[in-house]
């Protein structure tokens, strides 16, 4: 029999006591004795948590942007094995080198330029079977920006590259060096 | 004075804390990603957790509250100097507490020690936090009879 001996309260009659050492039968310390048993005792290991704690963790992604090309010097020679007899033009193509992309950031494209503000031959890119996104037509490289990828945004994905270089009989020999930028830009 | 008695003895045996977490908050930043690959995660290991031995052979759980989450955050305890490190866990909002340090002996050394090592990590198709904001994790560590 557990027996509560309390130091100060309401008795069941109402009257306060301070330090009593009597045995009342009181219903308001009975109401202790549960609380003890089965409200503060289980949180101190009677019952099955021993105690808890926690820390604030916060997970920042910042907006990340990266291209990868696969190869850095591409070269197209167009020869006398690429011109046919009565056509002034000719041409030759290179498929060798592909583009990579990640960007987390919503409503993306690549873009790509060139350098080479006034090419004598005409120089054409277009991106082929890209795991995400949409090729744009064929593009003609000039120093204005034009779109090869669209609707790529959040996403990783691959590509490859198809150049086409032309040039006409007519225009006779000669050397175009292309730096060519592809970009990610805000669709 | 049997009551005085009683509550001090209480309060000196179990009025300690019972586990406590230190090294306090922290931010982790993903801040580089790898082309046709994804963003590269990050670690942190500046949390540790102390925890006391029990009358039971016990356990620590861990679970966390973050609404409208949209990165990965998980936990694994190393350096665990008493009980038996649980395997890596992913911290998902809603999910129920899971493992993380068991077996933590009833007897011997009182206290034990763990360290937290968090990885942050994301794809690139789950976004960036500016477009999102960030995920703030309130992770909470419970110490259980097993």
């Amino acid at each position: 029999m557990l027996k509560i001996v309390p130091l100060s309260g309401t008795l069941c009659d109402g009257s306060s006591v301070r330090g009593s050492k009597g045995t009342e039968d009181c219903r308001n310390y009975s109401i202790t004795v549960f609380a003890l048993l089965f409200g503060i005792l289980p949180s101190f290991g009677f019952g099955q948590t021993y105690g808890s704690a926690t820390n604030r963790i916060t997970v920042k992604v910042q907006a990340i942007t990266v291209l990868q090309i696969s190869a850095g010097i591409i070269n197209l020679s167009i020869t006398g094995s690429n011109a046919i007899a009565g056509q002034d033009q000719m041409m030759t193509t290179d498929q060798t080198s592909t583009l990579a992309w990640g960007t987390n950031s919503s409503t993306k494209k690549i873009t790509v330029n060139t350098s080479l503000a006034t090419p004598k031959f005409t120089l054409q890119l277009v991106a082929l079977n890209p795991t995400v996104g949409t090729a744009a037509s064929q593009v003609t490289l000039s120093t204005t920006a034009a779109d090869l990828l669209t609707n790529i945004g959040r996403s990783s994905g691959t590509c490859g590259l198809l150049y086409t270089a032309i040039a006409l009989a007519s225009q006779g020999t000669g050397t175009d060096a292309h730096t060519i930028t592809f970009t990610v830009a805000t669709q | 004075m049997t009551f005085v008695a009683v509550l001090a003895f209480l309060l000196s045996t179990f009025g300690t804390a019972q586990i406590t977490v230190n090294g306090g908050n922290q931010t982790m930043t993903i801040t580089t990603g790898v082309a046709g690959g994804q963003p590269v995660s990050v670690l942190n290991t500046s949390c540790t957790l102390s925890y006391t031995r029990q009358s039971k052979i016990s356990k620590i759980t861990v679970a966390t509250s973050c609404p409208g989450q949209s990165f990965n955050l998980s936990v694994v305890a190393t350096n665990v100097t008493r009980g038996n490190p649980a395997p890596q866990v992913s911290l998902v909002n809603g999910n129920p507490a899971t493992d993380l340090v068991t077996n933590i002996p009833n007897s011997g050394t009182r206290n034990s020690t763990c360290t937290l090592q968090f990885t942050a990590s994301s794809t690139f198709s789950q976004g960036n936090s500016t477009e999102l904001g960030n995920d703030v994790h309130t992770i909470t560590y419970t110490l259980l009879a097993q």
